[in-house]
């Protein structure tokens, strides 16, 4: 069935409202969208690696989430969702469960790009018939915004301050969404809540409903850290998306496919100037960092359009 | 010497700084984030290093490796960070390399919450890693006990060649109070001769090691290491003690718990209880000798943590039966307050 969004909201919210995330952020858009993805008769584990996510949606005895839902520590969403995965095999083989149950991990960017990368990576290549989806913020935003390996470069961070001696985060932005393609696993996608949510939806779906392991970056902007007004959430999402620097694509066993290439590609500063994390790349004498995060993007953008062939 | 306003967190980066810290490791996790935050800001003005990590693995295995070349160097984390570092903290202590690692204790077991406690006494005591090692554990209880500790445990790790943990909780971490730092201009680091630096072809090559095959060669080593902790808990014991030369009642109590308990002894005295407080200051080694002194001389011994009991057990074992040791105890992040504290006095006097 083609996808419409007045019919898939229509399905019963499985994050609820009343949940403590900020206002204006990106993580429990994406959230619900993906668990808009999952057929209603369908029961899901629901694994959360520490972050934004897990503090303000389960607050024990509180909880948002009206699926099954494990947290564990910081490191190893990846391992607690194999875990539960290789347990329900067991149970169902022996007849001891019915129906079918999807598993599910949602970590950060530093849950996932960082501490988590070893967990993940070994529940990818394993194979487990598991969905792991990394909302990325680019920062720790729940300790209070320090860098990870996901924050774009010259952002200013608590832990990558730009002042008078660094220019904020000096490195590049890691890409996580090439690394998990290259464990060569069934379905790999990135994406980003936008528009009437298409993309994501039908990323999702694939992701949850392909047999093995999957793997979803969504990019899911922080007012707090990206210091925009709340409003602008969705904008921001688009200007990514319309800059490359967030581009959406997919690699379903192997082949890529480019979702979204912008008639009209935007410079990166249509994304950059709404945000106060990078204020400091607009003053004078900066102009270099502007036109290195141009280059750095078309590069990767480039690159890209060579994986798709 | 100008007093400034001081969070603890950040007193902390501030003194290890002065104390010629140059190389700071850190990862985040509430509540001692600021600690890499404030080391970001300044390092990169002085010509220091900042590195936060991808994990606190990572960054302990960092400090390791500054260590071993001779610098001085330092991480920090708070509790379940702690537990992920304690791995590195054994062979820190297995290849006989000095560092300090700030632990600011929030409430566990597991993810626990993101309160004061001190149930990380037995982990940083009793050796949360592997193997027959010690650290030394310096445990303040004020802002500006927090700075002259922080120039401490460099200079006993240094002197020993051992990891030094400095520990404080989630209140000393976040509170605030005037500090003064000591002048450390022309203050010179102590040389490490056993630091691999290179060679220049000048002398024969060090090495560090944590790994010994043969059984004969590590019992030598550990029990040659033994003999430096013997030394050190002859040597390195600091507490303090107030109104315990008259006391029928001690208290013993350490870091931020020490300021609550203080308060409740004056409220004893005033109400004609001589109540005294024995405050160890460093943790390992464990004022014993103090205890055991005073255990002859009391009614009772009662000891006040933020934890379900675990300095109480050292407390124990040095009054060896003297008299009785009662314990009080909050934790889960929950703090004690003064009022509850004098109840336990008086149900023992």
């Amino acid at each position: 069935m083609a996808y419409n969004l007045k019919e898939a909201v229509k399905r019963p919210e499985r994050l609820t409202g009343g949940h403590r995330m900020c206002a204006g952020c990106g993580a429990p858009v994406v959230v619900r969208t993906i668990l808009r993805a999952i057929k209603p008769e369908d029961h899901a584990v629901i694994g959360s690696a520490t972050g934004c996510l897990e503090v303000s949606t389960c607050l024990y005895p509180y909880t948002a989430w009206k699926d099954s839902f494990i947290h564990s520590a910081f490191e190893n969403a990846g391992a607690t969702i194999s875990g539960a995965e290789a347990a329900y095999n067991v149970m169902k083989k022996k007849g001891k469960i019915k129906g079918d149950i999807k598993f599910i991990a949602f970590g950060g960017d530093g849950g996932t790009y960082d501490i988590g990368l070893q967990s993940l990576s070994g529940a990818m290549e394993r194979g487990h018939d598991m969905v792991y989806v990394c909302y990325d913020n680019g920062a720790y935003m729940n300790t209070g915004i320090q860098r990870s390996s996901a924050t774009p470069t010259f952002a200013d961070t608590t832990t990558s301050p730009a002042g008078s001696v660094i220019p904020g985060k000096t490195q590049l932005k890691k890409d996580l969404t090439l690394i998990m393609a290259n464990h060569n696993i069934p379905y790999v996608a990135q994406s980003a809540p936008i528009g009437n949510f298409k993309d994501l939806h039908e990323k999702a779906e694939k992701a949850i409903y392909t047999p093995g392991a999957a793997f979803l970056n969504v990019m899911a902007p922080c007012p707090r850290g990206w210091r925009y007004d709340t409003p602008m959430l969705m904008q921001i999402c688009k200007l990514a998306v319309d800059t490359c620097i967030w581009p959406l694509f997919e690699v379903e066993n192997g082949k890529y496919k480019v979702n979204y290439k912008p008639k009209n590609k935007l410079p990166v500063e249509e994304f950059l100037k709404v945000q106060g994390r990078f204020r400091h790349m607009f003053k004078k004498g900066n102009e270099w960092m502007i036109e290195k995060f141009q280059k750095d993007i078309d590069e990767k953008w480039e690159m890209l359009l060579k994986l798709e062939g | 010497m100008d007093k400034v306003l001081m969070k603890g967190n950040e007193a902390i980066a501030e003194a290890a700084i002065r104390a010629g810290c140059r190389h700071f490791f850190g990862y985040p996790i509430t509540p001692q984030t600021e600690i890499s935050a404030y080391m970001a800001r300044r390092m990169p003005k002085i010509g220091g290093t900042f590195l936060q990590a991808e994990s606190e693995v990572a960054a302990i295995n960092m400090v390791y490796g500054a260590a071993g070349a001779g610098v001085r160097a330092m991480t920090s984390s708070s509790s379940p960070g702690i537990s992920l570092k304690s791995e590195g903290i054994s062979y820190i202590a297995g290849a006989d390399l000095p560092c300090v690692i700030v632990n600011i204790v929030r409430a566990g077991p597991g993810l626990g919450g993101i309160q004061p406690a001190q149930s990380d006494y037995f982990q940083a005591v009793k050796g949360g890693g592997h193997g027959d090692y010690r650290m030394i554990v310096v445990a303040p209880s004020s802002i500006q006990e927090i700075v002259d500790s922080t120039f401490l445990a460099f200079d006993l790790a240094d002197k020993y060649r051992m990891p030094v943990m400095l520990m404080g909780d989630g209140m000393l971490g976040q509170m605030m109070e005037p500090v003064a730092f000591p002048d450390t201009t022309g203050v010179k680091l102590p040389e490490k001769e056993w630091a691999t630096t290179g060679t220049k072809k000048m002398r024969k090559p060090n090495i560090i090691n944590s790994l010994y095959i043969q059984p004969d060669e590590l019992e030598a080593l550990i029990k040659n290491r033994w003999k430096k902790y013997i030394e050190i808990e002859q040597n390195e014991v600091r507490f303090e003690a107030e109104g315990t030369e008259d006391a029928e009642i001690i208290l013993v109590a350490y870091g931020a718990t020490a300021r609550i308990v203080k308060a409740a002894i004056k409220k004893a005295r005033e109400n004609g209880i001589k109540a005294g407080l024995i405050r160890p200051i460093t943790l390992w080694p464990f004022p014993s000798d103090v205890i055991s002194a005073a255990a002859k001389k009391v009614k009772a011994i009662l000891c006040v943590e933020m934890s379900m009991g675990q300095m109480v057990e050292d407390v124990r074992l040095s009054a060896a039966g003297a008299c009785p040791v009662h314990f009080y105890g909050r934790t889960g992040g929950v703090v004690p307050i003064p009022a509850d504290v004098y109840d336990e006095i008086r149900r023992y006097v």
